[in-house]
């Protein structure tokens, strides 16, 4: 295990975190985790299109987990989306079956899509190259 | 000077997760399902529940001002534990045709982080 792939995970999930961070004080008024969707769907679009992408692309170890297990990891949770149900639930029944319904959804349809857009356009782009 | 603390916990915890995530990869390696960041996110899930448990004794939305909930809250237990690798695993099994796998995986993981979560959380309530 070497220092450079530590390094990069660190890096990539400071920056992650702090993104989650700003994501999470910009929607606070509106009373709602909307946050911690945006961040979990996001992030599952990014990693499924660069899971899509290192397929196809070289790249050293370090660059990927930097960015997947870094930067992907960092900004997407789950225990704030454990935490979110649950004082959800406190409120009102549906709310925390709509918000892990969404979450759920969206994020396997958002890894989804970027995995194959992803690698749909690098298809196109090797079918034509010379 | 809480933003330095917030990415200090965040890296901390994203390598936290990369390194148990390797030494369950080993111990894990025969497991139908992707059992390293099962587990990661169902442990870090605790984690989280004991926290709030014991420092706020509630589950705060916005207690945003509060250095330690930054800190322990989002920082480390919320990079430590992952929903994008969870999803792409998730879509990985679907992908390979993996039905049952994907169907155990994808409800483990959330039952498994929700059930570990109130159960730190209620662990050390008075």
């Amino acid at each position: 295990m070497s220092m450079k792939i530590i390094a990069a995970v660190a890096a990539g999930g400071a920056l992650g975190t702090l993104l989650r961070y700003i994501i999470n004080l910009a929607v606070l008024p509106s009373d709602y985790p909307y946050g911690t969707i945006i961040e979990n769907i996001g992030g599952s679009f990014i990693l499924g299109a660069v899971t899509a992408w290192f397929l196809t692309k070289k790249a050293p170890e370090w660059v990927k987990v930097g960015i997947g297990t870094g930067f992907c990891g960092g900004l997407t949770t789950m225990s704030t989306l454990a935490s979110d149900t649950v004082m959800l639930a406190a409120r009102e029944a549906s709310t925390p079956v709509i918000y892990l319904g969404v979450s759920i959804f969206g994020g396997l349809a958002a890894a989804l899509i970027g995995f194959y857009s992803t690698s749909f356009f690098f298809r196109g782009k090797g079918g034509t190259s010379p | 000077m809480t933003v330095i603390w917030l990415m200090s916990a965040g890296a901390a915890g994203a390598v936290c997760r990369y390194m148990l995530g390797m030494f369950f990869a080993r111990k894990f390696s025969k497991q139908s399902i992707p059992m390293p960041m099962l587990l990661v996110n169902t442990a870090g899930s605790f984690g989280l529940g004991v926290f709030l448990s014991l420092y706020m004794q509630t589950i705060p939305l916005d207690a945003y001002d509060d250095p330690w909930f930054v800190t322990a809250g989002t920082g480390f237990f919320g990079a430590f534990t992952t929903f994008s690798t969870f999803a792409v695993e998730a879509v990985n099994l679907l992908r390979s045709g993996k039905r049952m796998p994907f169907l155990w995986y994808t409800s483990l993981s959330i039952i498994g982080s929700l059930m570990a979560f109130i159960f730190g959380f209620l662990l050390f309530s008075p």
